[in-house]
């Protein structure tokens, strides 16, 4: 059988790649570009290589395709996964490219919602990721995939494991030095309860084990690279994976309202209060926007939440290799499996790859274990110049040291003064707090901001990893999408939901019980 | 030859067995990885 489509498909592809890349090069995107937010806007670089160099692929395969001749045989049966794989590529771009920051600007015009200090596309999370999900369930239910496509369609889970293997360069067991012994207990403990309570509720309502595990894992990690990263262990349906990566957003735009009220309520500390949101909200920005509802002028109960949620998510590698032996033993049926025959014939070898890299990340290879903290507080060789603060930049500053009060704070910018950049990380959460409080003018918090992104910004071989997951997961998710249907949608029930619920119900009565009883109020 | 030779695979993956699509994965992410290593 010949799989390869004679149609101009790919070829066309092509050439939206390539006038993408013409138009951003010409200039002729400036104006929109200025719409969607002009310096601030992310992807101007990227404009201008990634379609071009995808675009020559696919117009010169397509054209090969399109006239060539083709026979029955391996290489016809890979290459005519192109047109669909090119297909997923084009509307990754044109989502994270165009899509999600013009959702990003409506939501901005929209002004912050409430205390939260967050826009609604933030705390809805709709950034490219979800957005890349809907436009596939919107394109296989409106429009159909199209025939040319469809054996495409079917390399997006390549790019989900590849994203994963990947996630492993991004985590360090040297960053768990860093962390308080609390965090690590409370993670540690309400993480595998999660987990272990969503299995348990998972087999007692009768829901698949590819939906318990995806579900558990969801529940309780955090938000969609926990549920990448396991979906595949399990063998999670496209479908499980949706309905997981929308029962943790749902859930946790509903505690970022709620808890900040029952912190009120309660006249929680600063510490008290990010160590509940650290453990009880699931994803990153949902618990930033709950620290910063709770404190607004302040960094503290930021910081604190920060570091249980680097910790939570620290626990990944953990929960895959659970979930990878868990699944295996219960398909299992009849015959009693040990942990090593597991291990051998079917332990998926993608979790070994992303393990080694984890393993090879701790070794500092990619990047130093304490990148995250900032490795030029004291280092000036390698600090650049020209992230030094100028004159005027120094004068701006002095005349607004009125304004502040707190004598921390002041001492800490007389620092950033005297040696043009932050001396310290303790020097760097005054000056972030002091820009939250928004005592400074507008100028003088761009001139703080600056200066702590001199000091604290990831390694290059971080960001090049970053941006490989990046693109690999929106190619792979976007894929997924176009897997979902509603028939699909009504099968699956509304069982992950309340699952899912009970379990993050749980868990925040539970931790809050832990943290009024356990943590102290000082910092 | 047979109609259904290359066949292959599900509806989830055009590889024939999940140990083949997780090498394919792996050997993708590790060209990717020393890339990234000698050009950054």
């Amino acid at each position: 059988m010949v799989y390869t489509k004679k149609n101009p498909a790919l070829f066309i592809i092509g050439v939206i790649m390539l006038a993408i890349w013409f138009m951003a090069d010409a200039g002729m995107l400036s104006g929109y570009i200025e719409h969607l937010g002009g310096k601030k806007y992310k992807y101007t670089k990227e404009l201008l290589s990634i379609p071009l160099y995808f675009g020559v692929v696919a117009a010169v395969m397509g054209l090969w395709q399109w006239f060539g001749s083709h026979k029955e045989g391996n290489f016809d049966y890979y290459t005519s996964t192109l047109a669909g794989a090119m297909f997923i590529l084009l509307i990754a771009m044109l989502v994270r490219w165009f899509i999600a920051p013009e959702v990003a600007v409506v939501s901005k015009m929209m002004g912050k919602v409430g205390d939260t200090g967050k826009y609604l596309h933030k705390i809805l999370g709709l950034n490219y990721v979800v957005m890349g999900i809907l436009t596939g369930i919107i394109i296989v239910n409106f429009f159909k995939v199209p025939e040319w496509a469809k054996n495409g369609v079917r390399v997006s889970r390549l790019g989900l494991k590849t994203g994963v293997i990947l996630l492993g360069t991004l985590y360090s067991a040297a960053e768990l030095k860093n962390l308080g012994g609390l965090s690590i207990f409370m993670i540690g403990f309400f993480v595998l309860g999660s987990v272990g309570m969503t299995l348990w509720l998972g087999a007692r309502r009768g829901i698949p084990n590819s939906m318990g595990g995806v579900l558990s894992a969801g529940m309780g990690v955090c938000g969609v690279s926990a549920t990448v990263a396991s979906a595949p262990v399990v063998q999670a349906k496209s479908v499980e994976i949706a309905y997981t990566i929308g029962t943790i957003l749902l859930w946790g735009v509903g505690c970022m309202f709620v808890f900040p009220m029952v912190g009120q309520m309660l006249d929680m500390s600063y510490l008290k209060f990010g160590a509940w949101a650290g453990t009880g909200i699931l994803n990153s920005a949902q618990v930033a926007g709950a620290a910063l509802a709770y404190q607004p002028d302040g960094i503290e109960t930021l910081k604190v939440a920060e570091i249980f949620n680097i910790t939570r998510v620290l626990v990944l590698p953990i929960i895959v290799m659970w979930l990878a032996v868990w699944y295996v033993k219960r398909e299992q049926t009849g015959t009693k499996v040990s942990v090593g025959q597991v291990i051998v014939e079917k332990f998926p070898m993608f979790v070994i790859g992303f393990l080694l890299l984890f393993a090879l990340s701790t070794t500092g290879m990619f990047a130093p274990a304490n990148h995250y903290k900032g490795k030029y507080f004291n280092n000036t060789t390698d600090f650049k110049s020209k992230n030094l603060l100028s004159d005027s930049k120094k004068a701006a500053l002095q005349a607004e040291m009125g304004k502040i009060q707190r004598a921390d704070r002041k001492a800490a910018v007389e620092r950033l003064i005297a040696n043009g950049k932050i001396m310290s990380i303790e020097d760097d959460d005054q000056i972030r707090g002091l820009v939250n409080a928004k005592i400074m003018s507008k100028d003088n918090n761009k001139i703080l901001k600056k200066a702590h992104k001199a000091v604290r910004h990831a390694s290059a071989k971080i960001k090049a990893f970053r941006n490989w997951i990046t693109w690999l997961f929106a190619f792979g998710l976007v894929g997924l999408g176009m897997q979902i249907t509603v028939a699909s949608m009504k099968q699956a029930g509304g069982q992950p939901a309340v699952i899912g619920g009970i379990v993050g119900f749980t868990k925040a009565v539970l931790s809050l019980i832990v943290v009024m009883l356990v943590v102290k109020d000082t910092i | 030859m047979s109609e259904n030779n290359f066949d292959r695979g599900s509806a989830l993956s055009i590889f024939g067995s999940d140990r083949k699509e997780d090498f394919m994965a792996l050997a993708i992410a590790l060209v990717i990885a020393f890339a990234v290593y000698f050009a950054y």
